[in-house]
């Protein structure tokens, strides 16, 4: 489904992509259907097959080279590189490079006009077929695949995307992430060949985007590229910049650089096309001279290999710049290096690895996020659900920090699995619930150590010894393991999932609420906001889990909020108008939200006839805020999603907000100092509140359906601290955007989720958790509070020593999440990650995990944003990525010569990433 | 007697001094004030109605009347009022002794006027139902029935609005488009007219004026906008019924200690205000129909605890009403509201409960709204009420609107205020006397309501000195008053209704005889005790049996005959005879003797003892009961114990009340089924009597009295027993002829005429 977001994006390329979908999609509601989403989404993950497709052969005319992918690419030539513009530069090089980089470009511009033409693409009939496809368009792909130029974009999306899905929102970029997180490791399928499409996957991210275009770039780019927007010349960067940004910088961040100018933000969406020449071109070019990089090569074939997993034992040399950046981009890409040996599990020329979390007892490195892999669960979890930023745990603080690198855990806890893996395990303690620690209350895992004859067990996490309850004793076996440990999923898998008893609930688990809240002002009208939205429910109301338990309600809103009564015993649904938008509350107790089953009809007629009912309408205020906490009161007892569609600036009522981006416009001319607050919310109004909507577990998602500023920092708020998402269309269209509209919701609602949960992660002593980052809330230090949970959504958890650990000795990482499914069960899922502790810096940079490194500096960089002036975080994340190569070359590195960048293998790509960043828009908005 | 109501028959007027005490002295030692009690609308199948204007004293607006000294050569004539001289317009110059204008006929005192140029109907009449929906399911049927009926009987031409109440205000917009839609209110809160016009679009199609009031189409508003809320009954029937027929009980939960959440002040503040934006000026109601006591809002007379009992008179007393005073004060304010806006308030309480009739009582009254208050809304006192409200025909209220009721009189004479149904509009003049009773201090009220039977009750003061040599010219031993009503009829004319009276007066010694001749002695109950409602509402630590007892014994003093210090000398002039009884019974009438009822019980009364008329007024105070037996026809009996006997039928008209009685044979007879035998005709005939008298009692009356047909030593039958007067009781030593005794420790009349007579000789 993810995938799917992407796909709206536009672009042609991922027309294609998103037949494929439609037909899968289907499936995935189903839970059995899973699989098939998984492929789903893979076909949507533009990657592989756009990249392919047109655009890169026009730009350049290469290609035929390309398509093929992988062979040549490689190094281009000067010449070729600047094809590859996207070339990246992956080592700071650059300077070299520069010359190249130039002609590249001049020779771009025309090139990729052609491919462009994308840019407009909105307006282009053919962009809409494209769009569809998610849903159903099988027919439009042929011509789809024409337009190809989008295509770019789309991929831009889903770099963007990545790994954080829940980031993203913010922008559309935002949506595409949210794919794109589950697309990533997807890619493999949808390309058919095994050469090609490893390329592509790794691609897809960022060179989707670029890709098309730039297809080389694209490549290089690796994940960000994306970014199709900046277009032409600078293409590749552009792109993948913005791409990136768009995922990193999360909502805010972005909303804010398209407001800024009014090009601007035309660039963002169309990215393609706007390739306003004039801004397009200059931030661009700016950069690349700096970047000078090399263009680096296209090393997509190898991508493929990639999977086997980057070659650990290379670490310390690379260096190679240009090669490794080459195409693979996001794949790990050292060609060369690769050992078979080093493969886990050797697959011959497929795509697909296959990873058992351990091996011979000990953790096994995990493949790329990015890279497409079956994941056996062999003690511990998938890194699916879980993958720290270094597979094996330093001793100290010290030694940390002296590598440079961030130490954190991405957590998805309900992440898609791979369709050809095992299902979760659900076991169920009856009455008594799981067995826990008494003292640190972890669950039992395949980590704590049974001993006495089993009648007692260590907790791996701190480490006391708690009696084993009576019934559950078992005799250990010569290996010191219970000779039941393989039957009990608990003691022998990374992932299971308890069923929650009594003590796990304050209440009846909770009924799926739905409530749909939609502005019906003047603009919305006008602009086909409101009709696409209905028309979107109503498609989507199918789609809702069956039974009685599912409760749907439905409001709109202009100046005044009107609610209907849906109730089955009415004739036709009355509308009730709560008139106060200062002072809200709900107009009935019961009636506004009711089962699905009782009111379908009802529903249908009413979304069938807002758009009509309110089609003259004249009121061009819209009470955002009110409404959502009207909405609120109204789901207060039970608590549920809410998912607005607005498509003005909320001008009115609680949380009215102003037009500042205007001012932030002056302000920037005067002094940059002020600039970033335009990202940060505009008061506390609607924090206060969404804090009690999560209280009360409320899930706010916001769908942006606008074509002027709307200010999404203040706006983002809400579905920020309610475990909710963003979804941006920026200059709304009518014609194109409503498909897409309809995928997003359509996946929003369809893909595994959960509610009102809470999650915790605990770590073996040593260790601690420093912080939650993601879009949840927080009452107490230890928990986060999610109303919303669903498969798309990550959380960051950074760590920090407290202790010393021992080295050889292993560190154990439990996620717990306890919430409530679709379907009324209280569940508790648990994920293990237990890793090696070292002393040595060397394995910790051989075990770095590059996908957690960088996703890990991106959120962190998003949250620094809005707070810090833009050239002090600019120059951070330079200097975070030069702190890491430079430890790496002053501790690790045998041979150096001071012309030459060294590189660890693992992390060889994070200086093209690093730079991707800071060309995405987030860090240049301002310049634009 | 007669003559008296002779006289009301001709203008609708009845004062209890005919002769005037022609000075301020004389007209204090009478005790019962000069006042008149006067039914503007009283219909009068003779009376003409003139399509012209009236002509007009210029001096002092008076209008000509039949008193007026004409002189036909010259064209002029003298206002009888200050005596300036007035010419003729031109159009009046054919006047002479053989053609007179209507006005100038001696017997037509009372006139209307209807102004040419207005065209009937241009204001159509508005409704607004302001509904109670916190009740439970039967009531709210009940009600909702009633609605329905009550909607077919509509005007075809007028308006009709609809707001529900309960934990919410909802306002139904009746002229929706594709959905029924509400505008909800939150209960709670007050919303005041110009929030209600913003958030309920008004100003969409027709920006909002910066300047000058609002009010409705004329000013700022678009008819559009108004017409969502006030539909023609005849074109929207079909949505009236079908919002009316959805109509749910209050969806919020209400937790088993706790009172529903009703905010009927709020429902009727948002309706005041909708009614205000969209119709201010004309004729407009606002009718309430509510089934509980409120809880929310400003109004709110309890709290939502049912541990907190609902304020009771003892309460009151102490003072310990934690709502009453905030709750008084707002209905003040709306009240003042609904008088600019000329709109009314009707009331129909109906539950075992209070509702806050009390409080609410200040904006009905001052409204001149309706009140009807029963136990359900299943109840006939209820459904009969609403059904007579719309009824036209013989029995129609004639309601009307958009009054304004001023006063014109001799110099001499000054106006303390009017205890009645009306809003003082504050226009002081010469005329306004310094004591000030009921709504004083000004010559000219507002009426917003007013129907055929409201009935005013003016309290005058006499100012003229002792000065001997005024004293007798024939000319000016009149008094002349002139009553002035302007009002919108039922038919959507404005017409003006001049009643013009003349009163001789007399002073100085002598004069007693004369005074005596001229006392109505029922109009002065009826003043009495209008006066002792308004003394023990309006003043703290009144005692009103003291008061009454003083104003009596003074009377008697005064006019009685007799030798002093001589109880047994001591008699009355017929004039006056059944005075004292009329106070004996006023003293033990719910108007008194409040101890028996609720607030709201007490308020209803009152409400309606200061709307009726005369006679209404007197079968309150001293209810009527007649007789029905084999041996005569049906006679009056005296309001006694003694009047109950096993063979007799009593037939009890207490006004809210009428208890048809039937003596213990009676009783046993009709069990038994004689009745239906047809050799015993007779006895079916002697049931049937006293129930087509009740029946013609009940037809006439508004609200609708409540009927109880009870057998003797039935629970019921403590209707009639509470009312008769205890003569026999339980420590009577002679046996009681009646065979029924009251079980009581009142004083029966004839103790209380006893001790009359030696207080007044003293």
């Amino acid at each position: 489904m993810s995938a799917f977001v992407p796909p709206g994006v536009p672009r042609p390329g991922n027309a294609n992509q998103a037949r494929p979908q439609p037909q899968h999609q289907p499936p995935n509601y189903g839970p059995n259907a899973i699989a098939e989403s998984m492929q789903n989404m893979i076909l949507n993950r533009p990657p592989s097959t756009l990249p392919g497709s047109a655009p890169r052969p026009s730009p350049f005319g290469q290609p035929p080279p390309f398509p093929s992918p992988s062979p040549s690419p490689a190094y281009s030539g000067g010449s070729q590189p600047m094809s590859r513009p996207g070339p990246p530069p992956p080592g700071v090089l650059a300077r070299p490079t520069m010359p190249p980089s130039t002609a590249a470009q001049a020779t771009f511009p025309p090139n990729v006009a052609p491919g462009r033409p994308t840019a407009p693409p909105a307006s282009h009939a053919p962009p809409f077929g494209y769009r569809p496809p998610a849903g159903s368009l099988p027919s439009s792909v042929g011509v789809q695949t024409g337009v190809s130029p989008r295509a770019p974009i789309s991929g831009a999306f889903p770099g963007g995307p990545v790994t954080t899905p829940a980031a993203p929102p913010a922008a559309r970029p935002a949506f595409a992430s949210a794919p794109f997180a589950t697309g990533p490791m997807v890619p493999p399928t949808g390309p058919p060949s095994a050469s090609v499409n490893n390329g592509p996957p790794t691609f897809a991210h960022g060179g989707l985007a670029g890709g098309p275009r730039f297809a080389p770039p694209g490549g290089p780019a690796p994940q960000q590229l994306p970014v199709a927007p900046p277009p032409t010349d600078q293409v590749p960067r552009g792109p993948s910049m913005h791409s990136l940004m768009a995922s990193p910088s999360v909502s805010s961040p972005l909303a804010p650089p398209m407001q800024s100018s009014s090009t601007f933000s035309r660039a963002p969406q169309a990215m393609p096309p706007p390739p306003p020449s004039p801004f397009g071109a200059q931030p661009w070019s700016m950069h690349s001279e700096q970047m000078p990089p090399p263009p680096p090569v296209p090393g997509p074939p190898q991508p493929p290999r990639v999977f086997g997993m980057p070659p650990p034992l290379s670490n310390q040399s690379m260096t190679a710049i240009s090669p490794a950046m080459a195409s693979t981009g996001p794949s790990l890409g050292g060609p060369s290096k690769i050992d078979p040996n080093q493969i886990p599990r050797p697959i011959p020329s497929s795509t697909v690895t296959l990873h058992e979390t351990r091996q011979g007892n000990q953790a096994n490195q995990p493949p790329p996020a990015t890279s497409d892999y079956i994941v056996r669960d062999t003690g511990n979890c998938s890194p699916r659900f879980m993958r720290c930023t270094i597979n094996q745990i330093p001793c100290t603080a010290d030694l940390l920090t002296t590598s440079g690198m961030q130490l954190a855990l991405l957590v998805q806890p309900l992440a898609l699995p791979h369709p050809s893996e095992e299902p979760i395990q659900v076991v169920d303690f009856g009455e008594s619930g799981p067995i826990r620690c008494s003292r640190c209350k972890g669950y039992i895992n395949p980590f704590m150590k049974f001993i006495d004859q089993g009648r007692r067990f260590t907790c791996n996490l701190c480490g006391f010894t708690d009696e084993t309850p009576r019934d559950y004793i078992c005799n250990l076996g010569p290996d010191g393991r219970r000779r039941d440990a393989d039957e009990r999923p608990e003691l022998c898998r990374g992932t299971v999932e308890f069923v929650a008893s009594k003590e796990y609930m304050i209440r009846e688990p909770m009924p799926a609420v739905y409530f749909f809240l939609i502005d019906v002002s003047m603009n919305a009208l006008q602009t086909g906001g409101t009709a696409a939205a209905c028309s979107a429910i109503n498609q989507v109301i199918s789609d809702l889990p069956e039974g009685p338990r599912t409760m749907v309600g439905i409001a709109t809103f202009d100046s005044t909020i009107h609610f209907y009564n849906l109730k089955r015993a009415l004739q036709q649904p009355l509308m009730l108008i709560v008139p106060d938008i200062q002072d809200v509350y709900t107009p009935l107790q019961s009636d506004v939200i009711v089962q699905l089953s009782e009111c379908r009809q009802h529903l249908e007629l009413l979304l069938e006839s807002i758009p009509s009912m309110f089609q003259n309408n004249k009121i061009a205020e819209s009470a955002f805020g009110a409404a959502v906490k009207a909405a609120f009161l109204a789901m207060k007892s039970t608590g549920g999603k809410l998912l607005v569609f607005q498509s003005v600036l909320p001008s009115v009522g609680i949380g009215a907000l102003s037009a500042r981006e205007a001012e932030g416009r002056t302000n920037i001319t005067s002094g940059e100092k002020e600039a970033h607050k335009l990202l940060q919310p505009a008061d506390k109004t609607l924090k206060t509140m969404a804090i009690e909507f999560a209280e009360y577990q409320v899930c706010v998602d916001v769908f942006l359906t606008t074509q002027s500023y709307i200010d999404i920092a203040s706006i983002s708020v809400v579905p920020r601290t309610t475990g909710g998402q963003v979804y941006y269309y920026h200059p709304f269209s009518a014609l194109s955007d409503p498909a897409k509209l309809y995928n997003d919701l359509r996946w929003n609602i369809t893909r595994p989720q959960g509610f009102e949960a809470v999650m915790r992660v605990r770590c073996s002593q040593g260790i601690q958790v420093q912080e939650y980052h993601g879009n949840f809330c927080k009452r107490i230090p230890t928990d986060i509070d999610l109303p919303g949970i669903d498969c798309d959504k990550t959380v960051m958890v950074t760590l920090k020593h407290d202790d010393k650990l021992q080295d050889g000795s292993e560190c154990a990482f439990q996620c717990a999440l306890l919430y409530t499914t679709v379907y009324g069960q209280r569940r508790i899922r648990v994920t293990t990650l237990s890793l090696p502790c070292t002393s040595m810096l060397t394995n910790l940079f051989r075990a770095a995990d590059l996908d957690a490194q960088f996703t890990c500096l991106l959120k962190q960089a998003a949250s620094e944003i809005p707070s810090s002036p833009l050239s002090q975080v600019r120059e951070q994340a330079t200097n975070l990525c030069i702190n890491i190569l430079l430890s790496y070359r002053k501790f690790c590195a045998t041979v150096s010569s001071s012309g030459q960048l060294i590189l660890p293998e693992a992390l060889k790509l994070l200086p093209l990433y690093t730079l991707g960043k800071l060309l995405s828009p987030v860090y240049i908005w301002e310049l634009v | 007697m007669t003559e008296f109501l002779d006289l009301e028959a001709q203008d609708g007027v009845r004062m209890p001094w005919n002769v005037v005490p022609g000075t301020r002295q004389e007209a204090t030692g009478c005790v019962v004030p000069v006042s008149a009690i006067y039914t503007p609308l009283k219909p009068f199948p003779s009376m003409p109605v003139l399509p012209y204007s009236p002509l007009r004293c210029r001096n002092c607006r008076s209008v000509l009347n039949p008193f007026s000294i004409v002189d036909f050569a010259a064209k002029i004539w003298i206002c009888p009022f200050c005596f300036q001289r007035n010419h003729f317009p031109p159009h009046y110059a054919s006047i002479s002794e053989d053609n007179l204008p209507a006005e100038l006929f001696p017997q037509y005192t009372t006139i209307e006027y209807a102004s040419p140029d207005d065209r009937p109907s241009s204001v159509p009449p508005v409704f607004m139902f302001v509904v109670d929906t916190c009740l439970i399911e039967e009531e709210l049927g009940f009600l909702k029935s009633a609605l329905l009926r009550a909607l077919e009987l509509l005007p075809d031409n007028s308006l009709v609005g609809l707001i529900t109440f309960g934990t919410l205000v909802h306002v139904h917009e009746l002229g929706f488009g594709q959905i029924p839609k509400t505008y909800v209110f939150k209960g709670s809160k007050e919303v005041n007219k110009e929030q209600l016009l913003e958030q309920m679009s008004f100003f969409l199609k027709k920006p909002k004026p910066t300047t000058g009031v609002i009010a409705g189409v004329r000013d700022g508003l678009d008819a559009e906008s108004i017409a969502r809320f006030l539909v023609p009954a005849s074109e929207f029937e079909f949505a009236l019924n079908s919002v009316l027929d959805e109509l749910q009980k209050d969806p919020w939960p209400v937790a088993s200690d706790q009172r529903a959440t009703r905010c009927t002040s709020t429902a009727l503040s948002v309706a005041a205000g909708l009614l205000g934006a969209c119709v201010p000026g004309s004729g407009a109601r606002i009718m309430a129909f509510i089934g509980g006591p409120s809880t929310e809002g400003q109004g709110a007379i309890v709290s939502k605890i049912l541990s907190e009992p609902i304020r009771s008179h003892k309460d009151l007393d102490k003072d310990s009403v934690p709502h009453y005073h905030k709750a008084v004060k707002f209905y003040e304010g709306l009240s003042k509201q609904l008088v600019n806006q000329g709109h009314v308030l009707d009331l129909f309480a109906c539950a075992l409960d209070q509702v806050g009739v009390a409080e609410l009582k200040v904006a009905v009254e001052r409204t001149g709204g309706l009140v009807v208050l029963a136990e359900s809304f299943g109840h006939s006192v209820f459904k009969d009420s609403l059904r007579r409200v719309f009824q036209s025909g013989e029995y129609d209220l004639g309601l009307s609107s958009n009054g304004i009721f001023e006063i014109n009189c001799s110099k001499d004479i000054k106006v303390q205020g009017i205890m009645g149904p009306c809003a003082s509009l504050e226009k002081k003049g010469p005329l306004c006397s310094d004591t000030v009773v009921g709504q004083g201090n000004t010559s000219a009220w507002k009426l917003c309501g007013l129907d055929k039977a409201t009935s005013l009750c003016l309290i005058f003061d006499i100012v003229k000195k002792e000065s001997p040599d005024a004293t007798m010219q024939s000319t000016s031993n009149q008094f002349y008053f002139q009553f002035l009503t302007y009002y919108q009829h039922n038919n959507g004319q404005m017409r003006l209704r001049v009643t013009t009276l003349s009163r001789r007066w007399v002073a100085g010694p002598g004069s007693v005889q004369d005074l005596i001749a001229g006392f109505d002695q029922e109009a002065a109950a009826v003043v009495m005790a209008r006066q002792v409602s308004f003394k023990m509402e309006s003043e703290a630590d009144f005692d009103p049996i003291r008061w009454l007892d003083r104003a009596l014994i003074q009377l008697c003093t005064r006019f009685g005959d007799y030798q002093k210090d001589s109880p047994s000398t001591f008699s009355l002039s017929p004039r006056l005879s059944i005075f004292p009884q009329f106070i004996f019974h006023l003293r033990r009438s719910q108007f008194v003797q409040v101890f028996n009822n609720s607030p709201d019980e007490t308020a209803y009364f009152r409400m309606i003892l200061n709307r009726e008329n005369v006679v209404n007024s007197v079968v309150m105070i001293q209810p009527s009961l007649i007789s029905y037996s084999f041996h005569s026809g049906p006679e009056p009996a005296l309001l006694d114990v003694a009047a109950i006997a096993a063979d007799r039928i009593l037939l009890l008209d207490s006004y809210f009340t009428v208890v048809i009685f039937h003596g213990a044979t009676i009783a046993q007879w009709r069990k038994a089924g004689y009745h239906k035998q047809p050799e015993h005709q007779a006895f079916a005939q002697l049931l049937q009597a006293p129930c087509d008298d009740a029946d013609t009692i009940i037809k006439e009356r508004f609200p609708v009295p409540r009927l109880v047909v009870c057998d003797q030593h039935g629970s019921q039958a403590r209707f009639l027993l509470a009312k008769l007067n205890p003569s026999a009781t339980y420590n009577s030593e002679a046996p009681v002829p009646g065979g029924d005794v009251i079980f009581t420790d009142d004083v029966s009349f004839e103790v209380f005429l006893d001790h009359l007579q030696r207080l007044a000789v003293q």
